[in-house]
């Protein structure tokens, strides 16, 4: 039983809660759910779950309030599931503490991914020196980016972007986190510089013609660089 | 107007009197008596053609008495020596009060002619400058203004308000002030349909008159005239003053008949489009409902192999797409009616964008293909990348959804003079011309339209591109084939600024 990992889903709609369960409990989790923020904030704090799955739209207060005072005290990593797709939501959600963000209707290969990705750095606490995703290899002790196995030339601009969206694989990073990351806290409303350098960053590491994109665009939020298994170009 | 002649026409008729006696005086020595008869016979038809009649029938009497006393010999007498001077007193007696009633009575009725003139002219010009006017409350302006010229009097509209009582605040165009018991007696009025106040057999003693604006069919209001003091209104008045009311009366009922009819049409036009709305949403969610259940009990029932099962899943999944687009759609829709979408501007790469408007269109798209034509030279422009994509993938889908397979749906990028343009070209059938105005109105549908689509599409791209004061407009190419064009105001990163950045 302890070799399993918990997962707490706070939401009032018993039907979301029972579908959870179901696809969670089949990906060798154990499930507690909690119905209102109150409850799930109990929940947090006595049964120490390994990742919180939190609903925006709670009865008792919003999801944005219990995971602002979650966030007053624990680490845990925590994934919005929520109706509201606006971009401003999710940005909110996101400063406010959030590791990531799933709207429903979501797919279950897209949430149990989301939450894997989550967790990693949870589990990380010491940095790995070498990620990989696909067919990129990142090496933070050498700053060694490769494609394949041969070397990309990189900027520091650049190399900086990619190591914040790389300590970050496989969730969605804030255009605000990645400016104030790599050009300092004064930078946060100069998003043209992001822009361009993602641009740059995407002619030098995607493959064009390749099914899966390495970068992904979050319009109005931010970035997402993808956890890939496949590592052959 | 005149009922009693005042003292000048006396005064007048007996100047006239003396001054043709001095001429007759001074004429004697030239001519016969019978002559100077005459002149006065003329004096009575001039006289009578200008005064009234007491004054008239004075002048007649006081100058047949004249000729007696003066010329008539024996002179300064009032005996009549001859016969045939006696006969000619007579008649010249009858003749002249006959002629001093007869001219007075012509004068009269063409005085009356006149009036009649007047008041047809005052009805005209009511009619034309109130029934006419564009708006009932610039008409009613008008016509407190000819009631106040024409009468010299103030006036005050008091009108009938939506719940059929009378309001007791007069109408914006009166120029009396009401006090309480006015407004009281108008309400009297209202309510019998029958004139009140001053100068009438009710409440004679109130300031103002009171007639009620008679329409067709029901009572619009109430005219309340205030005169001055020392004016009287006779029958002529009232009666011009009651056509006024009842013109008034069918002006406001004409002008009610008109706003209701104008409300039943809007009422009927959402009436429509709420069971267009209701058709094609019911239609749009259940459809990919009962696909979603059937789909769910054919994998209950576990029927069919493997490949069956696969087959029924991706239908399932297909259909739960279907069900998310239209349920999105519906809420984007309900943003943009209800005003609450505002952009969130940001710096945007548009390439970046166009690319990410493909990618999403991507699993929707089958068998098309894509062309990008991009400016390389483009600048970055400040825009909402989530909105214009979703433009971007509406079009796509749109293009896709009337095009056949195997064609080619070209995007377009540029810039011209601050404007960002992009569109999206398809190989189609192109779009009927007289359905071309028509295709971005809410849950329009063109009439060759697939099954399925809610005829929201559109106009959410319309939507999204007015919030950021832009336009989107559609057109046919030669030889085939439809072109959607979005221009949006950007405003763009200086080139100086992009070199140093790179």
């Amino acid at each position: 039983m302890s070799d399993k990992l918990t997962a707490l889903v706070i939401d009032d709609e018993r039907q979301i809660r029972k579908l959870l369960r179901i696809i969670l409990e089949e990906q060798n989790y154990r499930v507690l759910e909690a119905e209102t923020g109150r409850q799930g904030l109990a929940d947090v704090a006595q049964r120490k779950p390994d990742v919180v799955l939190l609903d925006l739209g709670l009865p008792d207060m919003d999801g944005l309030t219990a995971l602002k005072r979650l966030r007053e005290w624990s680490h845990v990593p925590a994934l919005i599931l929520s109706v509201r797709e606006g971009p401003e939501d999710k940005v909110a959600a996101l400063d406010a503490g959030a590791d990531d963000y799933v709207t429903k209707p979501f797919e279950s290969a897209e949430l149990l991914a989301r939450l894997r990705a989550i967790q990693r750095r949870g589990a990380t606490t010491s940095e790995e020196p070498y990620f990989q995703t696909g067919h990129l290899a990142v090496d933070f002790n050498s700053h060694l980016v490769t494609m394949g196995g041969r070397e990309v030339r990189l900027t520091a601009t650049e190399y900086a972007l990619l190591r914040v969206l790389a300590l970050n694989a496989g969730k969605v990073v804030t255009h605000q986190h990645l400016l104030r990351e790599v050009w300092g806290p004064n930078a946060a409303d100069q998003s043209q510089y992001l822009r361009v350098y993602m641009n740059h960053l995407r002619k030098k590491i995607e493959i064009p013609q390749a099914k899966q994109k390495l970068l992904k665009t979050e319009s109005g939020i931010g970035y997402r660089l993808a956890l890939l298994e496949d590592k052959s170009p | 107007m005149q009922s009693t002649p005042p003292l000048k026409e006396f005064v007048f008729g007996g100047l006239s009197i003396l001054v043709a006696t001095g001429v007759a005086w001074l004429l004697q020595p030239f001519t016969a008596y019978q002559t100077v008869a005459l002149l006065y016979l003329l004096l009575v038809v001039a006289v009578g053609l200008k005064l009234s009649r007491g004054p008239v029938l004075t002048v007649a009497a006081t100058s047949v008495v004249f000729w007696n006393f003066f010329f008539v010999p024996p002179h300064y007498t009032f005996y009549i020596e001859k016969l045939h001077d006696g006969i000619l007193f007579a008649t010249f007696f009858v003749v002249a009060l006959a002629m001093g009633h007869l001219t007075t009575r012509l004068r009269r009725s063409e005085l009356a002619e006149r009036q009649k003139e007047r008041r047809t002219a005052a009805l005209y010009e009511l009619a034309h400058q109130a029934a006419f006017a564009s708006d009932i409350n610039l008409g009613l302006q008008a016509a407190v203004g000819l009631i106040d010229s024409i009468f010299s009097v103030r006036a005050a509209l008091l009108l009938r308000r939506p719940d059929h009582t009378l309001s007791d605040k007069p109408h914006s165009s009166s120029s009396l002030v009401l006090s309480d018991k006015e407004t009281s007696v108008a309400a009297w009025v209202f309510s019998r349909c029958t004139p009140a106040g001053k100068f009438t057999d009710t409440l004679p003693q109130s300031d103002a008159m009171h007639l009620p604006l008679r329409g067709r069919t029901s009572v619009m209001g109430v005219l309340s005239v205030a005169p001055p003091a020392d004016r009287s209104f006779d029958l002529t008045d009232k009666d011009l003053l009651e056509a006024f009311a009842v013109l008034i009366g069918l002006i406001l009922e004409k002008d009610h008949i008109v706003q209701a009819f104008k409300r039943a049409e809007i009422i009927e036009a959402s009436e429509q489009l709420r069971r267009t709305l209701l058709e094609s949403v019911s239609h749009e969610l259940k459809t990919p409902l009962a696909a979603v259940q059937a789909g769910i009990e054919a994998l209950s029932r576990q029927v069919g192999g493997e490949d069956l099962k696969q087959r029924t899943l991706a239908e399932v999944q297909l259909a739960v797409r279907r069900l998310h687009r239209v349920i999105n759609n519906l809420l984007d829709m309900t943003r943009i009616e209800s005003g609450v979408v505002q952009p969130r501007l940001d710096w945007c790469d548009v390439g970046e964008l166009i690319q990410e408007a493909v990618d999403l269109s991507g699993e929707i798209l089958g068998e098309h293909h894509i062309a990008l034509h991009l400016d390389p030279a483009l600048p970055m422009v400040k825009l909402d990348q989530a909105l214009m994509e979703q433009c971007l993938c509406n079009l796509i889908l749109n293009a896709a959804s009337w095009s056949p397979p195997d064609t080619e749906i070209t995007l377009d990028a540029r810039l011209k003079e601050n404007q960002l343009i992009l569109s999206v070209q398809d190989e189609g059938q192109g779009i009927p011309e007289t359905e071309i105005h028509r295709i971005f109105d809410t849950f329009y549908r063109g009439s060759k339209s697939k099954p399925g689509g809610t005829g929201l599409g559109l106009s959410i791209v319309d939507g999204f591109v007015r919030a950021h004061g832009g336009q989107v407009r559609a057109a046919n190419r030669q030889p085939h084939g439809a072109e959607f064009v979005i221009t949006i105001p950007v405003e763009t990163l200086p080139a100086n600024v992009m070199e140093e950045l790179t």
